[in-house]
């Protein structure tokens, strides 16, 4: 079998090459340390969940500005660590006290991380065309743990929904998820992320997504 | 209010306990995971009439600030009796026995948890006691282990807790309230499953083999929960796949 | 630690809230869906869990013979306490109550005290000298909104299952506590001229006026509470009252049901 439930400390290989993952080596064998699926490819992966999402360089991600200092903007990630959006990464040349006039209190922005340094202290940039303000659109949350799920191998299926629904969207690694487009379409994003996200662990899905986007569109008509 | 004198019960009948158990029998244990919304990870236990809520929430910030540890996340766990979980009502708020087995009980899981892994940040237990009928501290550790893997919490195994008590001159396990009261010992202990103890106290009087007796006792009952623990949080995945999983009971190691 | 809500989430909100929608789906006057189970801490006298919603909240009622105060010397006591523990909401702190939970408290006691649900008078044992005192303890356990309508609902629920436990104490045979009405608690927010009942977490994160009327099982006020620091126009008090009347039968139907 290749896929199995898994609680803290269940042994799943006396193989410690293998080791994903959500997993420990201890004495030459692998154990997992979460309690999820565990996939049994090359290397043993568990994945949670549950979970709070830790941010990596590189991730996109969806904050929201929780305060304002002298020269950084404080955005909670939805994450135990908060990010610091520093002035000189927003894509204008702005003064300190111009700050909240750009981005205030309750501001959502797509941000990308730029740094992560030991003591978890997090960097954020809005230094690229994609990245900026969200002012229309709905944004969503669902959990981290899913989003691998829902951007598929090489982001085959986000670039299918985005594609199927006509809708702008853009995916924050760290659950939060950003929708543009006409009230219908929306709506059937919204609908297909859902069914994602519930069945984010199961076989078959990416086929049960066309199907289904297929069948929504056809009821539309 | 009738006192009782322990002279007056006797602790067994016909080689049976007062609840009609055996001297080594667990009281009936029920586990439900992710029972609460807001907390990021969730149990509810019975063990005998103990009914208790376990949560998680974190990592998450720590506040204040000045307690955070740059390298790793620090583990909070605080057990709380309901005013109206015991027989007199209880006034609300901690007092020296809940502080006592807070930290204990934190001392149990925090070893199997991988706190380096969140530096900076603070991973909240809380147990409440609902019901109370002797065995409160065990119960809540078997439910905060349960809530922490349900959050998603990295550990290197679970935790399982019990306890052996002497009564009438015999080793039981997991005494009841007229034996824990009345009896002659207590012995809570927490474990991993491959019997690595991470919390064991004692009060009352046992010989060095009557201590033997009752922690391998104590021992055999924490891992029978450990299978029951287990098996709670597997049905529940199960139950959100809508796949009914075989089960494979792996011991680790 | 409370969590600031974001400017879009808000308006999202806001948007449906003007058109007369809810995030939910549900009207602006409907319930959640309300579960009561009885009975659950068998330790006490009377106890119930109520589930509004997601919201969970445990009520548990104990007894013992006390002495009464000095300027009711023949009346029971009543002791109403609610503990917002912190495991039912990450903006709970583990301390004494705050304001939030002393109000919570005593807005759920001043429904059990006024509407005369309990008979003080035949809860004195020795006049001037031994009386019933009853606690009423809320334990807050799943913080999705509107614990308020909860917790009142949890009390009534779980009197309404009190055993007197006069045996314990020597003071004859225990005896169901009589009860005389079923005061009920409902609550609405106002936004924008908007009013909600039966808040869920973001519609009270966003609202800046809440109210809530307790009403008797004979369409009698007997309780108020006017919390946070918006403001209300008289019309509007009015017309919550009016649907408080009307939420507070149904949900008094379905609770004698149950």
């Amino acid at each position: 079998m290749d896929r199995k439930v898994v609680v803290p400390g269940d042994l799943l290989s006396e193989d410690a090459k293998r080791s994903g993952e959500g997993t420990y080596i201890k004495d030459g064998s692998v154990y997992s340390l979460l309690y999820g699926l565990a996939n049994y490819r090359d290397k043993i992966n568990v994945i949670p969940l549950a979970g709070k999402y830790v941010p990596a360089p590189g991730d996109n991600v969806i904050g929201v500005v929780k305060d304002i200092t002298f020269s950084n903007w404080i955005v909670d990630m939805n994450s135990p660590y908060d990010g610091l959006l520093h002035i000189s990464e927003f894509p204008k040349r702005i003064e300190s006290d111009e700050m909240t006039k750009h981005l205030r209190i309750g501001s959502s922005i797509m941000t990308q991380v730029k740094d992560v340094d030991p003591t978890m202290k997090v960097e954020l940039t809005l230094n690229d065309r994609k990245l900026g303000l969200i002012k229309t659109g709905r944004v969503i949350e669902i959990s981290h743990t899913r989003v691998p799920r829902l951007i598929g191998k090489g982001g085959s299926m986000i670039s299918m929904l985005k594609k199927e629904v006509n809708c702008n969207i853009f995916v924050g690694q760290n659950g939060r998820i950003w929708i543009s487009g006409g009230a219908d379409d929306t709506d059937l994003a919204l609908k297909t992320i859902a069914l994602i996200d519930k069945e984010a662990h199961t076989n078959g899905l990416t086929d049960r997504i066309v199907d289904f986007l297929k069948t929504e569109k056809g009821a539309r008509s | 209010m009738i006192t009782m004198d322990k002279t007056d019960i006797s602790f067994f009948k016909d080689g049976l306990r007062l609840d009609g158990r055996r001297a080594d029998e667990l009281r009936p244990v029920k586990i439900e995971v992710g029972i609460l919304e807001r907390a990021d990870g969730s149990c509810y236990i019975e063990m005998g009439g103990n009914k208790v809520i376990a949560a998680v929430y974190g990592p998450r910030e720590v506040h204040p600030r000045h307690l955070q540890d740059v390298t790793r996340a620090i583990v909070r766990y605080r057990y709380n009796m309901a005013s109206f979980s015991v027989e007199e009502r209880k006034r609300p708020g901690p007092d020296r026995r809940s502080y006592e087995l807070s930290k204990v009980s934190r001392e149990a899981l925090e070893p199997v948890i991988l706190t380096s892994f969140f530096p900076r940040s603070v991973i909240d237990v809380f147990v409440e006691v609902l019901q109370a009928d002797a065995g409160t501290r065990t119960a809540g550790i078997n439910a905060a282990a349960v809530a922490l893997a349900d959050a998603g919490i990295p550990m290197k195994s679970m935790i399982s807790s019990c306890a052996a008590g002497k009564v009438a001159d015999t080793i039981v396990l997991d005494p009841m309230k007229e034996e824990d009261n009345f009896g002659q010992a207590d012995l809570p202990i927490a474990m991993t499953p491959n019997g690595n103890i991470t919390l064991m106290q004692m009060d009352g009087g046992l010989s060095p083999a009557e201590f033997h007796e009752a922690v391998e006792m104590a021992m055999r009952g924490a891992k029978d929960i450990y299978e029951l623990q287990r098996k709670a949080l597997v049905d529940k995945y199960s139950q959100l796949a809508g796949e009914p999983e075989k089960v494979e009971v792996h011991a680790c190691d | 630690m409370t969590n600031v809500i974001s400017e879009i989430k808000k308006d999202f909100i806001y948007n449906l809230l003007i058109k007369g929608e809810r995030v939910d789906g549900r009207t602006f006057d409907q319930y959640r869906e309300i579960s009561i189970e009885r009975n659950v801490i068998q330790k006490a006298e009377g106890s119930a869990l109520v589930k509004l919603g997601s919201s969970q909240v445990l009520v548990g009622v104990k007894m013992q013979p006390g002495e009464p105060f000095a300027d009711s010397p023949n009346r029971g006591v009543i002791i109403t306490n609610a503990e917002l523990v912190p495991l039912a909401s990450p903006n709970f702190e583990p301390g004494p109550p705050n304001e939030v939970g002393i109000e919570l408290a005593r807005v759920v006691d001043r429904g059990v005290r006024e509407s005369k649900a309990l008979d003080l008078e035949a809860l004195c044992i020795v006049p001037g000298k031994q009386v019933w005192i009853v606690f009423i303890d809320v334990h807050i356990l799943d913080d999705c909104g509107n614990i308020l309508d909860a917790a009142s609902l949890g009390a009534i629920a779980a009197l309404l299952c009190t055993k007197v436990p006069a045996s314990r104490f020597g003071l004859g045979e225990d005896y169901i506590l009589p009860i005389r009405d079923i005061p009920i608690a409902t609550t609405a927010i106002e936004f924008s001229d908007v009013l909600m009942f039966d808040p869920s977490v973001d519609e009270e994160a966003i609202a800046n006026t809440k109210l809530t009327v307790i009403t008797t099982a004979s369409g009698n006020i007997c309780g108020m509470q006017k919390s946070g620091t918006g403001m209300l126009k008289p019309e509007q008090a009015y017309r919550i009252i009016d649907i408080a009347c009307e939420k507070a039968r149904e949900i008094r139907e379905k609770f004698l049901e149950a």
